[in-house]
């Protein structure tokens, strides 16, 4: 889980011109089993090591009060167990032949990381296959996760003031969608989750059709994909799961967050809507935040960390997701900085770009950003799983990765300046402030 | 996310110096590269992958790290590097940071304890004029009165910000405890009283005394040629000249033991969870314990299903995560194991964790777990040597350490080979039983009453300077 998975941006990030010789579309085998599951196979013999990669189409995005946080929490309860592979056999199973893994929830997804040695191939699709089909949800073990859990929330929030503020942020800024709250979820809701509850909603979105599965490395394509029919085909298909139908309705006027707590340190945030990752307003907005914020010679970072000298970093951007989400400036403010200011100096450099858009210079410097973060996503054969599973689950269709930076070389550079009037605007605003304890503004 | 510190931390564990699978390969896990000496003698390893459209170029300079810096200069080192990438004779910061961001490229300087390392990725197009501007940074800092300020300033309200976030401020305070005022006590970011004292001067002396080409060993791995890239280096690193004057120390003192247990506790006042990390003597890079020691850490705290995962996370739910792992230098190294908790459950964690460390010691492993342990190392290992960076960094590390190019390889083979007497053998030695430095920071008034049984705690405040 992420409060921000960033992930995304650095995968959406990725193309602009033509793709590295060595990665086409052709390289990827697709198959759609007769249960939906969907399976991308990509053969790189690169190092002795292979990526699986299972997608589930669920996240934060399909919660609901009393159950929030609970995509993340069945994905802890994914390594507990199954009727046939006991609580912790998958891991020791899996590390006993050279494996290891990792997950991580999203709000639009869920996503189970697995890299070993070639050998184990057939052990790790079986109990991959296993435990799409069911979990024993053992109630000690039910209740000895939501303690790990209620631990993480307690580091990555709690204890984190940055995190706590961006908590507030976002359910102050999105009312009515699911996107109000974070993907960890509310203490009290990890703190009572009935098992019946979790367990019903297991059903509901783990499930063939729900699912992708991408493998890739130093695999042999025919073999895997009858490996992978052995184990799979059985599972049968779920009916389709309920569609999320709120739609956040406009906001109507700028919004402010003040949280006062023991602090050395504030902490600020602005967000405003933004559009969801298949608007032709996405990519524009997505180039304009590296002029605005990525890197020391970005119009943010220069005015605030070089030149006031109000902060220590500049952060944010849009991120991809399904339904319309946020675009975010984050700025770490030095200890004592006159928040307001901050606010003043982000609206100055924003007004500027509304009216004159970025410069030819800054639109091709964005270009060549999002060209090298790509190519960089594509070293290793875990970059290439991934990405490709997150483009199948966003767009439909993994062919996009081959194509999006001929998308983003059709951008216009006044696009820029037109999205930037659109968007980030005073009644869409929400800002967010973490005063120090003590009177420091 | 499942497991998101475990890997971190396994990763770096893994990625340092640990291992290369017999399992897997007939090939070796790091492919010899060719050796490039520069006009000036500067040492240049240099590997051609065209599989992609990026170079990656890493550099280490012996005795810039943290461990050589004057006493009362701490925290010297890393801003001595940062600064240099703040402008030379021929380009302001802006300028430098306007050409990298434009290529889309990242060139960063930094210092550890014992070197200080350079670290450039761009598109190979890029690359030229990528190597110009590093070597422009290296060899012509400017160390501007006003970016000294600038730069100064920001890491001393970065040091207070630090302390908001207990599982950061933790490691510091470890840091501090541990080695005292050894020159590995050095903080790398330093402490706000040694900022604040500190003078361009300083810096100026430390770049002129440490920067030296006959202390650094260069790789540079990717897409380019080898006759291109030997011109390009000659035009750039070739030029850099050592400094008049004797060379300075490059020696780290060995390193202190504790005697007996030290107990730090720092009060949070606002913290809801307690974090702890306990830490004792570990071995020298390259000691022949290494592999043993690998498979044994990996059991005890160094993968999911650890001993120490698994009696505080997996079973009991007290935390998100717990692990150990081994850092390792040239004069010696240390072990380390660290978790969090409720405030209210810290005395049962530590309970638990101290008995981990007994029963290691006493009963070592057994065969079945030794198998799965030496599998695991293997089988983890070639993604860590899988992109241009991390290969340009291996050589790097290895020709610092002077290991050799097949240490992988007969690192893999020797992990092979670790039998479950050895694993219990490098348990009873290197886990620590009664001597070792404990340093927790949580909200000290629910959790003193927990820990006075273990000792007589020396306690700090969060919100008094320095660590």
């Amino acid at each position: 889980m992420r409060k921000r998975a960033w992930i995304l941006i650095a995968a959406l990030a990725a193309l602009s011109l033509s793709l590295p010789a060595a990665f086409k579309k052709e390289d990827v085998k697709v198959n759609t089993l007769a249960n939906g599951l969907k399976v991308l196979l990509v053969e790189d013999h690169n190092i002795p090591s292979v990526s699986l990669y299972t997608f589930f189409r669920v996240g934060s995005r399909n919660e609901r009060p009393g159950l929030t946080g609970v995509s993340h929490f069945i994905e802890h309860m994914m390594f507990n167990g199954t009727p046939t592979v006991g609580p912790g056999e998958f891991d020791r199973r899996m590390e006993f032949r050279g494996g290891r893994n990792n997950a991580y929830t999203a709000d639009d997804m869920t996503a189970y990381t697995d890299w070993f040695p070639p050998a184990a191939l057939e052990t790790m699709i079986a109990m991959e296959a296993d435990r799409m089909q069911g979990l024993a949800f053992v109630p000690e073990v039910v209740e000895s996760e939501r303690g790990v859990i209620a631990s993480e929330r307690r580091m990555g929030v709690e204890n984190d003031n940055d995190s706590i503020l961006y908590e507030n942020v976002r359910a102050t800024s999105i009312m009515a969608h699911p996107y109000h709250w974070d993907v960890i979820g509310w203490m009290s809701d990890i703190l009572s989750w009935r098992r019946d509850e979790v367990v019903a909603y297991y059903r509901t979105y783990y499930a063939p059709n729900n699912a992708i599965l991408v493998v890739a490395g130093d695999i042999e394509p025919a073999r895997t994909l009858e490996l992978i029919r052995k184990y799979y085909e059985p599972i049968k298909v779920s009916p389709a799961p309920p569609p999320v139908s709120t739609t956040e309705p406009p906001q109507l006027g700028p919004k402010t967050v003040v949280i006062r707590k023991e602090a050395q340190a504030p902490s600020f945030t602005i967000v405003w809507h933004a559009p969801n990752a298949k608007d032709a307003d996405f990519l524009p907005l997505a180039i304009l935040s590296k002029p605005l914020l990525d890197g020391e010679s970005s119009r943010l970072y220069r005015r605030l960390v070089r030149e006031e000298q109000l902060a220590l970093r500049v952060s944010g951007g849009a991120q991809e997701t399904i339904d319309p989400f946020l675009f975010t400036i984050d700025v770490k403010p030095r200890p004592g900085a006159d928040l307001d200011k901050i606010d003043r100096v982000v609206e100055e450099e924003l007004a500027k770009i509304k009216a004159e858009g970025i410069t030819p210079q800054e639109f091709e410097k964005a270009m060549n950003g999002v060209r090298s973060d790509f190519y960089r996503g594509l070293q290793t054969v875990a970059g290439k799983a991934n990405q490709l599973g997150t483009y199948e689950l966003l767009y439909g269709d993994f062919g996009k990765l081959f194509t999006v930076m001929d998308d983003y070389a059709a951008v216009k550079i006044d696009r820029v300046r037109e999205v930037a009037a659109k968007y980030l605007t005073e009644n869409t605003k929400t800002i967010g402030k973490l005063i120090p304890e003590g009177g420091a503004k | 996310m499942k497991k998101l510190i475990l890997t971190a931390l396994v990763c770096s564990l893994v990625g340092l110096l640990v291992p290369p699978p017999a399992l897997v390969a007939a090939g070796s896990a790091l492919p010899s590269p060719a050796k490039i000496v520069l006009g000036n003698g500067l040492t240049v390893y240099f590997l051609r992958n065209a599989d992609l459209p990026l170079v990656s170029f890493r550099m280490v300079i012996r005795g810039a790290g943290s461990a050589f810096e004057p006493a009362q200069a701490e925290g010297a080192a890393d801003l001595v590097a940062a600064l240099m990438m703040k402008g030379t004779a021929k380009m302001d910061a802006e300028a430098i940071a306007e050409a990298l961001d434009f290529m889309g490229a990242s060139l960063s300087v930094s210092a550890t304890d014992e070197y200080a390392q350079v670290s450039g990725d761009g598109l190979a197009g890029q690359f030229p004029r990528l190597m110009e501007i590093a070597s422009d940074c290296l060899t012509g800092p400017a160390f501007k009165d006003d970016e000294f300020a600038k730069e100064r300033a920001q890491r001393i309200d970065g040091l207070k910000a630090a302390k908001d976030n207990p599982g950061a401020a933790v490691r510091y305070y470890f840091q501090k405890a541990y080695f005292g005022s050894h020159p590995m006590g050095h903080l790398a970011a330093g402490t706000e009283m040694s900022l604040g004292q500190m003078s361009v001067q300083t810096v100026k002396d430390f770049y002129k005394s440490h920067y030296r080409p006959d202390r650094a060993i260069a790789a540079v791995v990717g897409d380019i040629d080898g006759t291109a890239l030997k011109a390009l280096l000659e035009r750039t690193l070739g030029r850099w000249r050592n400094p008049a004057g004797a060379a300075p120390a490059d020696v780290i003192p060995p390193l202190p033991k504790p005697n007996g247990r030290k107990l730090v506790l720092v009060d949070k006042p606002d913290a809801t969870q307690a974090y702890f990390v306990l830490g004792a003597p570990g071995y020298a890079m390259g000691d022949k314990v290494t592999p043993q020691a690998a498979v044994m850490n990996t059991l005890w705290g160094g993968r999911f299903t650890s001993w120490i995962n698994t009696e505080l996370r997996i079973k009991r739910g007290l935390t998100y995560g717990a692990s150990s792992a081994f850092r390792t230098w040239l004069p010696g190294g240390i072990f380390s194991a660290s978790s969090y908790t409720k405030n209210d459950k810290i005395g049962e964690m530590l309970d638990i964790t101290l008995g981990l460390l007994g029963k290691g010691a006493k009963e070592g492993f057994s065969v079945e777990e030794v198998e799965s342990a030496r599998n695991y190392v293997q089988g983890q290992f070639p993604p860590t040597l899988e992109t241009n960076a991390s290969k340009a960094g291996a050589y790097v590390r290895l020709a610092f350490y002077k290991l050799g190019f097949d240490y992988y390889d007969k690192y893999m083979t020797a992990i092979g080979k670790v039998s479950a007497a050895e694993a219990k053998a490098a348990a009873a030695a290197l886990l620590p039983q009664d001597a070792y430095v404990l340093v927790v920071v949580g909200k000290a008034a629910d959790i003193r009453p927990l820990l006075a049984k273990y000792g007589t705690w020396q306690e700090k405040r969060i919100t008094d300077p320095g660590f």
